[in-house]
């Protein structure tokens, strides 16, 4: 099993901007002024479940994403660049937390993260990742943080976190997984054999899949080593971000919950009809 | 009086439930031509004269619209979009949104600390929410921060082959520039009277400039509480099942 070590960010220093910005966002004498991504919609559910916006955080890192050699006809991962494309996110994702910590939140409500490819740097990919920083209202932040006592992170919207609550879960951590696999090219005596055969292909059933396994396993292993019981919302995608049309990165990503106690039975579901179109 | 206004059937009549009425679809424009500001070609650097050019381009817009809809009597405008369009050397900003009344004509309240209209690019829908839910938009902030990233060096560019790391200088200056724009649009914001900022975008862009020159844009709408305790504020949400094709 080709899993990671157990999660361990290192703090990251942040940009001038970011320390002033969230200074001012903390204002003089408990005098808050929020920024967010929240849709109305989204700020108030938030509200509704009990929870300010304390600002929109961000964390970014651009890595040099180099290549790794590789037999034209093998089928197999390329740790190296899996693991560079797994640290690069850590580092995005550590910093977003820093000013999260910074703002005093208790949670980071739609975290998205983005890979970019800029036409000025060759074989450079940008990491962004962007969320809304919330507080728990009524000051309680050790029922809501993380049990590592870090604050929560989750991609879900407003509207999911709202429901996740009313359900009974909280969010405890954003979890991701990845696997960055090289497809074997084939030899021209496969191509032959194969032409105007309607068959699997069993060599490349067999990769894919088990890349993908890879990257859910080690998305699922984060969640354990979180403490948390189980991910909602998990996403596989697909990119071969510029590289060799071989190569291709599976990334999976969710967020991991946890029970907890419910005070009022969770609504029951009504039917609309909607007459948008 | 007749209305016109680029509001959906949905967006109008919640507006109208939300105590206001359109007047007009308004709009702002300003021809800018952007010139050139030399940046050394290894440093990364914020390109000050032309973020600020590219702020007061618009805000210049955005002026024009708010006071086409004071002259109108307006209390406020929804739905404001900004959008660039180049055309040769000249690059082309417009705001355009609707321009809505008080009905109740307590209209004096809604405006900004400047008696001007409030702005927002809330969608007719988004503004019945904000209001219900006890808040009130003040003016769409902006921030913009127009950088330059390095050239580099054929040996760092050798050095750095085959290497997979972090590139600690260019993730600095982008973070930063970033956190600029978003720092500048808070501070809009902060001067409006806001208390907070919803549904903020942050935009790049090169605008057909050398590829090493981004504009960021940050653009969310500013927004206080409601402090009248008259002011009806919404119902606990309701899980809703929508029976839709």
């Amino acid at each position: 099993m080709a899993n990671y070590p157990p999660r361990q960010r290192q703090q990251q220093p942040l940009p001038q901007h970011a320390i002033e910005r969230i200074q001012n966002m903390r204002g003089p004498q408990g005098q808050r002024f929020f920024t967010s991504d929240f849709s109305v919609k989204e700020f108030l559910l938030v509200r509704e479940s009990g929870f300010e916006p304390a600002g929109l955080v961000m964390g970014s890192s651009i890595y040099h994403v180099g290549m790794q050699g590789v037999a034209r006809t093998q089928n197999i991962e390329l740790t190296v660049l899996t693991q560079a494309m797994y640290h690069a996110r850590e580092l995005a994702m550590a910093r977003m937390e820093e000013e999260a910590a910074a703002l005093g939140a208790d949670g980071i409500i739609g975290v998205r993260l983005n890979v970019k490819q800029h036409t000025w740097g060759e074989s450079l990919l940008e990491f962004v990742v962007l969320g809304t920083a919330v507080y728990a209202r009524d000051g309680q932040s050790q029922k809501w943080r993380a049990p590592s006592g870090r604050a929560f992170t989750s991609d879900l919207s407003g509207q999911d976190f709202w429901m996740l609550l009313k359900s009974g879960y909280r969010p405890v951590s954003l979890v991701m997984g990845n696997c960055v696999y090289h497809v074997a090219h084939q030899s021209l005596g496969q191509w032959f054999s194969s032409v105007g055969q309607n068959m699997e292909q069993p060599q490349f059933t067999q990769a894919l899949y088990d890349a993908r396994e890879l990257a859910m396993e080690r998305l699922q292993y984060e969640a354990q080593c979180d403490g948390a019981a189980g991910v909602v919302g998990a996403e596989i995608h697909e990119r071969s971000h510029g590289w060799d049309s071989h190569v291709i990165e599976f990334f999976a990503v969710g967020t991991s919950v946890l029970p907890m106690q419910l005070t009022e039975a969770p609504p029951t579901p009504q039917l609309v009809m909607s007459v948008d179109s | 009086m007749a209305f016109t206004s680029d509001l959906s059937i949905d967006e109008l009549l919640l507006v109208e439930e939300a105590g206001f009425e359109p007047i007009e679809l308004v709009m702002g424009s300003t021809y800018t031509h952007i010139g050139w500001q030399w940046a050394p070609w290894s440093t990364n650097t914020e390109m000050t004269q032309i973020s600020q050019l590219m702020i007061y381009a618009r805000q210049t817009a955005m002026q024009r619209l708010v006071a086409h809809a004071a002259q109108l009597g307006a209390d406020g405008v929804v739905g404001m979009r900004l959008d660039m369009h180049r055309s040769g050397h000249n690059t082309e900003f417009t705001a355009i949104g609707t321009a809505v009344r008080r009905r109740t004509g307590d209209g004096a309240k809604w405006r900004d600390r400047h008696g001007l209209p409030f702005t927002c690019d809330l969608s007719g829908v988004d503004f019945w929410a904000l209001v219900r839910g006890g808040f009130r938009p003040v003016s769409l902030a902006h921030g913009v921060c127009v950088y330059h990233v390095a050239h580099q060096s054929l040996g760092q560019w050798f050095s750095s082959i085959g290497a997979n790391m972090e590139q600690p200088q260019f993730t600095q200056a982008l973070y930063d520039a970033r956190e600029l724009a978003m720092e500048r649009m808070q501070a809009e914001a902060a001067r409006s009277g806001g208390t907070g900022i919803v549904g903020v975008q942050v935009r790049e862009g090169s605008h057909g400039w050398e590829s090493h020159v981004i504009e960021f844009v940050a653009v969310g709408t500013a927004i206080v509480p409601i402090a009248d305790a008259t002011h009806e504020v919404h119902d606990a949400p309701e899980l809703a099942i929508f029976a839709q094709d």
